[in-house]
C-alpha cells in the first residue's frame, strides 16, 4: 500500500485525461497507414457497415450516380425536420391546422424546416425512382442481389406510405380531400367484390379502409391513427429495412462492376496513398480465412487491384453527396412554400379532388375503374417489379449501363413505342369516352376488367414477351417492360397532374380552368 | 492529410489553410444550427395571459382597499400612500400563498412574509414582489408583472 | 490526391448550404413585423411629450406579441404592426399605426376582443399579405380583411339592431330596415322562415369563397363583393338567378354591410350583449306584407307582369279582388300556395309563418277591402252543364288560362289546375269572378255591364272547371 503513489498516478490519470478519452473515441489515432485507415472504418461504428477497401468503379460518379446515398440523406433530412415539426405539431382535429399555421407564421424558420419536410419528403420518391432505374438499367439486380431488389421495392412502398400518411396532416383542404380518395381507392375493392357478389362474406375494402381510417371518410381518430403510421410505424420500418438493405449490399459483394474493368485516367486520382509504414495489404492476392468459406464468395478472384481504401475515398465522395443533397434541399426550400390551403371542410370538395401527386397517374387509371386503377393494376406492377430479377436470370455483361448495343436500342425503342401509345390512348379514351359511353347498360365487371389502363398492362406484357421472343433475351423483354412502366408512370403522373381540371376534365394547362 | 504533399513546400500552409478554414467555417454554422435549434424550440406564440394588463379606473380602488386577483395572482392594495401590486405567488416553489392578519401564508412549505412581502419564516428565499403600476394614456391602472418595483413603492393615481 | 470532382461538389454544395442557411436565418430573425415594430418605436419616440413618456417609449420591448382570446378561439397577431391602435398620441400618425378611429375601443379593449372579431383577416398571419387574406388564390383565406363600409355587420354578432340603430350601427340598422322593406324574405328564408324561391340566408355572409360562384365577380373574389355586385344586377353574377332587386348604390352598400351579419355560429355568451325582448315585437299587419309579399306584388293595386316569371303577378290589395274573396279563400291561397306558379305556400311547415303572422296578413288585406256587401252570384240556384261549359271555356276561356286551364308561361291568365283553385276555393268565388271581371287586371267581367254569357253559361263554365284534372303536388 503506497498512498502517495496512488495520488501520484491519479494526478497522472487527471492531467491525460483528454488524451485519453480522445484516444479511447478514436483509437488509431491519425489514420497514416493503410492498417490504420483500415482501422478508421471497422472500428467505426457508423462506418463499419462499408467496407475497408472500394472498388474504384463504385467510387465513379458516372456509375452510380450517387442517387441511392441520395434517398438515404433526403430520409436523414426528413427524419430530422420531422422531429424539429413534432416540437409543434398537433394531431387533432381542431389544432393541427392552427399548429401547421404557426409553423409557418411564429416559429423560428419553421416555414423553412416544413418547406424542408415536404419537399425531401417528395424528393424521396423522385430519387427512389431513379436509384430503381440506375439498379436496373446497370443490371445490378442480377449475380445474387435478387433478394436486395425486393428489399428496394419494400422501401419503394414504404416510402410512398411514408409521404402519403404525412399529406393528412395538416388538415387543410388539399390533404382532406387527397385522403377522401385515398380512402375511395382503399374502399374500390368493393367494386370487384360486389360485381362478384362475395362482398358479404370477404369485404376486404372496408376492412383495410376501416383499419387505416377508423372508419370510411377521413375524421377524428383518422388524424391520430395516420399520424402514428407517419412518426412511428413507418420511418421505424424503412430504417430496418435501410439496414437490410445497406448490409446486403455488402454479404451480396459491393457494388456490382463489370466483368472487364479497365481504369481510366480519371479514376488515378482515387490512387493509393503511400504508406508510411508498410501497409496490412500486400500486392500479392490474399485468402487467408476466406477459402475456408464454403460457396461462391465474390470478393475472392476479384481484382484487388482495382480498389483504393476507404478512408478517405469513399468517405470523401459520400460527403459530397451529402453536402450536395443538404444545399439541393435547403435552396428548393427556400424559394418553394409548401402548399396549405383552407382548413379542411367536408362540406366543401375541392373540384377536383386530386391525390399527391405521386398518386395522380393511378387516379388517371381510376377514372375508367376504380378497382383497377387503385388496386389491381399497382398490385400487379408491385409484383412485375419485384419478379424482374427471378424471371430474367442472364448473367451476363452485369454492371454494364444497357447491358449492350442491342439493349440501348431496345430501351430506346420500348420508349418511343410507349410515350406513342399511351398518349395515343389518354387522346383516344378523352376524345370517345369508354365502355359505359356506348354501352350504357354494360356490366360493371366487364368495365373492372377491360379498361384503358388493364389493356395497357397487358399491351406492356405482350410487348415484352414480343421483345424476348424477337432478341432471345429476357434482359432485353425486362428492359422492355421496365423502360415501358416508367413512361407510363411519368406520363399518367404529368397528365393527371397538369391536364386533369375541375369534374376530371381535360385541359392543356391549370390556367384553363373555370374559376368556379 | 498534409503528410502526403509535405515534399512540396509551397503547398503545406495553403492546404493547411484551406483545411483551417474549412473546419472552422463548418464549426461556426454548427454553432450557428446549434443556436437556431434553441432558437426554434422556444415559442413565440404564448397561449397564457398578458403579463401586462388592465384592473380599470383608479376610482374602482378608495383607500382600504385589498383586492386578489386570482387569474392574475396579483394583490392590489390601496392605502393612504397610494395604490400597489404585490405578487401572490410563493418565491419558494410558486404556490400561491394567502392573506392573513399579519401578512401573508403560503400552504406548500410554510413560508411566512409579513404585510409589505418580507420573508419572516420558512424556506422562501425572498420576499413577495412587487409589480409595476402605471396609468394608461385611458386614464384605466396597468399593472406590469414582467417588471418589479422595490417594496414600499406606492403611487397615488388620480 | 482525392478526386477532384468530389472535393469541387463538397465545397461548391458547402457554401451554397452556408449561405441559404444564413439567408433562412435572416429571415427568421428579421420578420416583417419587425421592421414595422422598429419604425413605431421610433415614431413613439419622436412623438413624446414629455421626458418620461420618451423614456418609456425608449424602453418599449421589440418582440412578437399576440391577442389571444380563449373564448372566440382566436389569437390576432395584427398588433405587431399595428402597434398604436389604442394610443392617443398616434391620432395623426400613419398606418398601420394610426390609433383606431371612433370611440369604439372604450368598450371594446383589444386585448379582450382582438381585432379580427370586428375586421376579419388571417389572425394567424404574420405578415401584410396573408393577415389581409385579399387574394384568395393565394391566401386562400375565406375571410379576407373586411372594407371599413361593411365593417358595422360584425356588431351583429353581439348586439341587437335596437341598440345598433342608435349607438354606432345605424349602416346595418339601415341594412336590416331595408331588408324588411324590400320584402327580401318572401323568397329567402332566415331561421327558417320566409318563401323557397330563392336561397336560405343562413349564415350566408360568413360562409367559405368556395360556396359562392365566383366567376363573374370583377375585382377581388370576396363575400362582400360578390354580394354587391349581386345586389347591383343579380344576373350579371349567376346568370340563372330570379331575384329581382331595385337599389341606389347607398341601398347596396347597406344591404351588404346587414347580409355580411348573417353568421352560422353565435358569439360566445360572456361576448353578446343582445336584448332578446327587442326582437320579440310583433310585427304588424302591413309590416308583414312588406316583408313576405311586396317583393312580388307591390303594393298590390295593380297586376303586374313579372319578366323574370314570365307571368302575372295579381293584384291583392285591388278592391275588386277583395269584394270578390273572403276571408276564408284567402287564408286558403295564402297557407297553400299556388302550385304552378312562384307563390309560395305561407304555412307553419312549409315556410315558417305562424297561424297568427298569416292572419295579421289577411287583417292588413281586409282592411283595404271596401265598405259594403261582397259582391255575390249565388251558384246555388244553377245546375251547371260541363259539355256547355266546356264549348264555352274553348272560345273565351283558353286564350288566356290555356287549354284546359293548363297556363304557365306567357299566358296572361293563371292556372286553373291548381289544387287551390280546384279544392280549396269556393266556386261561388270564381262565378263571381268570370261574371264581374277584375278591375286593373286583364280578367274582363262576362256578365256585368257586357252580358257577352248568361248567368247559367258562367255556372256551365264553373262546373267545367271543376272537371278539370287536378296539377300533381
Amino acid at each position: 500500500m503506497n498512498e502517495t503513489s496512488g495520488v501520484s498516478k491519479f494526478i497522472e490519470n487527471v492531467k491525460s485525461l483528454a488524451d485519453s478519452v480522445t484516444g479511447s473515441i478514436f483509437r488509431g489515432g491519425k489514420p497514416d497507414t493503410d492498417k490504420a485507415r483500415a482501422s478508421v472504418v471497422y472500428n467505426n461504428f457508423f462506418m463499419h457497415i462499408q467496407s475497408v477497401k472500394t472498388h474504384v468503379n463504385t467510387l465513379r460518379p458516372s456509375y452510380t450516380l450517387g442517387l441511392g446515398l441520395i434517398v438515404f440523406f433526403l430520409f436523414a433530412f426528413v427524419f430530422t425536420s420531422g422531429i424539429f415539426l413534432m416540437v409543434y405539431y398537433n394531431p387533432s382535429i381542431e389544432n393541427a391546422f392552427r399548429s401547421v399555421k404557426n409553423i409557418n407564421h411564429v416559429v423560428f424558420a419553421g416555414k423553412v424546416i416544413r418547406n424542408v419536410h415536404k419537399w425531401t419528403g417528395e424528393g424521396m420518391i423522385v430519387f427512389l425512382f431513379l436509384h430503381m432505374a440506375r439498379v436496373f438499367f446497370t443490371g445490378s439486380y442480377k449475380s445474387g442481389r435478387e433478394f436486395n431488389w425486393l428489399v428496394g421495392i419494400v422501401l419503394l412502398i414504404l416510402t410512398f406510405m411514408l409521404n402519403l400518411s404525412g399529406y393528412l396532416l395538416p388538415w387543410d383542404q388539399l390533404s382532406y380531400w387527397a385522403m377522401v380518395i385515398v380512402s375511395n381507392i382503399m374502399m374500390s375493392p368493393k367494386e370487384l367484390t360486389d360485381s362478384l357478389g362475395i362482398t358479404k362474406f370477404l369485404d376486404v375494402g372496408t376492412m383495410t379502409t376501416d383499419f387505416v381510417f377508423a372508419g370510411l371518410t377521413p375524421g377524428k381518430e383518422a388524424l391520430n391513427r395516420v399520424y402514428l403510421f407517419h412518426v412511428m410505424l413507418f420511418p421505424i420500418a424503412i430504417s430496418i429495412f435501410v439496414g437490410i438493405h445497406f448490409w446486403r449490399i455488402r454479404k451480396d459483394g459491393g457494388m456490382t462492376r463489370p466483368e472487364e474493368f479497365t481504369p481510366k485516367d480519371s479514376d488515378k486520382s482515387y490512387a493509393p496513398m503511400s504508406d508510411k509504414v508498410g501497409g496490412i495489404f500486400p500486392t500479392h492476392k490474399t485468402y487467408g480465412l476466406m477459402e475456408l468459406a464454403t460457396g461462391k464468395t465474390r470478393a475472392v478472384d476479384r481484382d484487388v487491384e482495382n480498389t483504393v481504401m476507404s478512408w478517405p475515398n469513399l468517405l470523401i465522395a459520400e460527403l459530397a453527396v451529402l453536402m450536395f443533397t443538404l444545399a439541393f434541399a435547403l435552396i428548393y426550400s427556400y424559394y418553394v412554400d409548401a402548399p396549405l390551403k383552407e382548413m379542411a371542410n367536408p362540406l366543401i370538395p375541392e373540384n377536383p379532388a386530386k391525390a399527391p401527386w405521386y398518386f395522380l397517374g393511378l387516379q388517371e387509371l381510376l377514372s375508367y375503374s376504380a378497382f383497377m386503377g387503385g388496386v389491381g393494376l399497382p398490385t400487379a406492377a408491385l409484383i412485375g417489379l419485384a419478379l424482374i430479377p427471378y424471371l430474367d436470370r442472364e448473367q451476363d455483361k452485369v454492371g454494364v449501363w444497357f447491358t449492350n448495343k442491342m439493349g440501348k436500342r431496345i430501351a430506346l425503342e420500348s420508349f418511343i413505342i410507349s410515350i406513342i401509345c399511351i398518349i395515343g390512348m389518354l387522346v383516344f379514351a378523352i376524345k370517345f369516352g369508354w365502355l359505359r359511353s356506348w354501352f350504357p347498360d354494360i356490366p360493371q365487371l366487364v368495365i373492372t376488367i377491360v379498361n384503358p389502363g388493364s389493356i395497357w398492362v397487358a399491351f406492356m406484357i405482350l410487348w415484352s414477351l414480343f421483345t424476348i421472343k424477337r432478341t432471345g433475351s429476357t434482359r432485353m423483354g425486362a428492359m422492355a417492360l421496365f423502360v415501358m412502366f416508367l413512361v407510363s408512370y411519368v406520363i399518367l403522373t404529368y397528365f393527371a397532374t397538369e391536364m386533369r381540371g375541375p369534374n376530371w376534365g381535360f385541359y392543356w394547362s391549370k390556367s384553363q380552368w373555370p374559376i368556379h | 492529410m498534409s503528410s502526403e504533399v509535405h515534399d512540396k513546400d509551397g503547398n503545406v500552409s495553403r492546404r493547411d489553410f484551406l483545411t483551417l478554414s474549412a473546419v472552422g467555417a463548418a464549426a461556426v454554422t454548427g454553432m450557428g444550427i446549434l443556436a437556431g435549434v434553441f432558437r426554434y424550440a422556444k415559442s413565440d406564440a404564448r397561449y397564457e395571459d398578458s403579463k401586462v394588463f388592465k384592473i380599470g379606473k383608479p376610482e374602482n380602488f378608495p383607500v382600504g382597499t385589498v383586492r386578489k386577483l386570482d387569474d392574475k395572482k396579483v394583490f392590489i392594495f390601496s392605502d393612504d400612500a397610494g395604490i400597489y401590486a404585490i405578487s401572490s405567488v410563493c418565491t419558494h416553489l410558486g404556490c400561491v400563498v394567502f392573506e392573513m392578519e399579519e401578512g401573508f401564508q403560503c400552504p406548500c412549505h410554510g413560508s411566512k412574509y409579513n404585510k409589505i412581502g418580507k420573508v419572516v419564516a420558512g424556506p422562501a428565499p425572498r420576499g413577495l414582489p412587487w409589480f409595476e403600476v402605471t396609468q394608461d394614456v385611458d386614464g384605466s391602472l396597468v399593472v406590469d408583472a414582467s417588471r418589479e418595483v422595490p417594496a414600499g413603492t406606492k403611487n397615488i393615481f388620480s | 490526391m482525392h478526386s477532384r470532382f468530389y472535393l469541387s461538389v463538397m465545397l461548391i454544395s458547402a457554401l451554397f448550404v452556408m449561405a441559404y442557411l444564413g439567408l433562412t436565418g435572416y429571415h427568421a430573425l428579421m420578420p416583417e413585423w419587425k421592421q414595422y415594430q422598429a419604425e413605431f418605436k421610433d415614431t413613439l419616440v419622436k412623438n413624446a411629450k414629455s421626458e418620461a413618456a420618451k423614456k418609456k417609449a425608449m424602453a418599449m420591448p421589440l418582440g412578437f406579441t399576440q391577442v389571444y382570446l380563449s373564448d372566440l378561439k382566436r389569437e390576432d397577431r395584427c398588433v405587431n404592426c399595428h402597434a398604436g391602435e389604442d394610443n392617443p398620441l398616434m391620432a395623426t400618425a400613419k398606418l398601420p399605426f394610426k390609433q383606431h378611429s371612433g370611440n369604439y375601443l372604450v368598450n371594446h379593449p383589444i386585448d379582450k376582443y382582438g381585432c379580427t372579431v370586428c375586421h376579419e383577416g388571417q389572425s394567424f398571419a404574420t405578415n401584410k399579405k396573408e393577415a389581409h387574406g385579399l387574394g384568395h388564390e393565394q391566401t386562400h383565406w375565406d375571410h379576407p380583411l373586411l372594407p371599413l363600409k361593411y365593417a358595422q355587420s360584425a356588431c351583429v354578432q353581439c348586439h341587437d339592431i335596437a341598440m345598433l340603430s342608435k349607438n354606432g350601427g345605424e349602416k346595418v340598422a339601415q341594412g336590416e330596415a331595408l331588408f324588411k322593406e324590400k320584402g327580401c324574405r318572401g323568397c329567402h328564408k332566415v331561421d327558417g322562415v320566409g318563401g323557397d324561391l330563392g336561397k336560405a340566408l343562413d349564415g350566408v355572409g360568413y360562409q367559405p369563397i368556395a360556396y359562392f360562384p365566383m366567376k363573374h365577380v370583377a375585382g377581388e373574389h370576396t363575400v362582400y363583393n360578390w354580394l354587391k355586385q349581386h345586389f347591383d344586377d343579380p344576373r350579371a353574377i349567376v346568370p340563372e338567378s330570379a331575384m329581382k332587386v331595385k337599389l341606389t348604390p347607398e341601398e347596396v352598400d347597406l344591404l351588404t354591410t346587414y347580409v355580411l351579419s348573417f353568421r352560422p355560429d353565435e358569439a360566445p355568451r360572456k361576448y353578446r350583449r343582445i336584448d332578446y325582448t327587442s326582437m320579440m315585437a310583433k310585427p304588424d299587419g302591413e309590416t308583414l306584407y312588406k316583408m313576405y309579399c311586396v317583393a312580388c306584388h307591390a303594393d298590390g293595386t295593380k297586376s303586374l307582369y313579372n319578366e323574370v316569371f314570365k307571368r302575372t303577378v295579381p293584384a291583392i290589395t285591388n278592391p275588386s279582388f277583395l269584394k270578390t274573396i273572403d276571408d276564408k279563400n284567402l287564408e286558403a291561397i295564402i297557407k297553400e300556395g299556388r302550385t304552378g306558379t312562384q307563390m309560395t305556400a305561407w304555412n307553419k311547415t312549409a315556410s315558417g309563418l305562424s297561424d297568427e303572422q298569416v292572419s295579421g296578413l289577411i287583417g292588413y288585406l281586409a282592411s283595404k277591402r271596401p265598405a259594403g256587401p261582397m259582391e255575390t252570384f249565388g251558384l246555388a240556384a244553377f245546375k251547371g252543364d260541363s259539355k256547355h261549359g266546356s264549348e264555352i271555356y274553348e272560345a273565351r276561356c283558353s286564350v288566356c288560362h290555356g287549354k284546359e286551364g293548363k297556363a304557365g308561361e306567357d299566358y296572361l291568365g293563371i292556372s286553373l289546375r291548381s289544387p287551390v283553385i280546384q279544392k280549396k276555393i269556393d266556386p261561388e268565388m270564381l262565378a263571381v269572378t268570370i261574371a264581374n271581371g277584375r278591375a286593373q287586371t286583364p280578367m274582363p267581367a262576362f256578365v256585368k255591364d257586357t252580358e257577352l254569357l248568361t248567368k247559367q253559361d258562367v255556372a256551365d263554365v264553373v262546373s267545367f272547371i271543376k272537371e278539370i284534372p287536378v296539377a300533381g303536388k
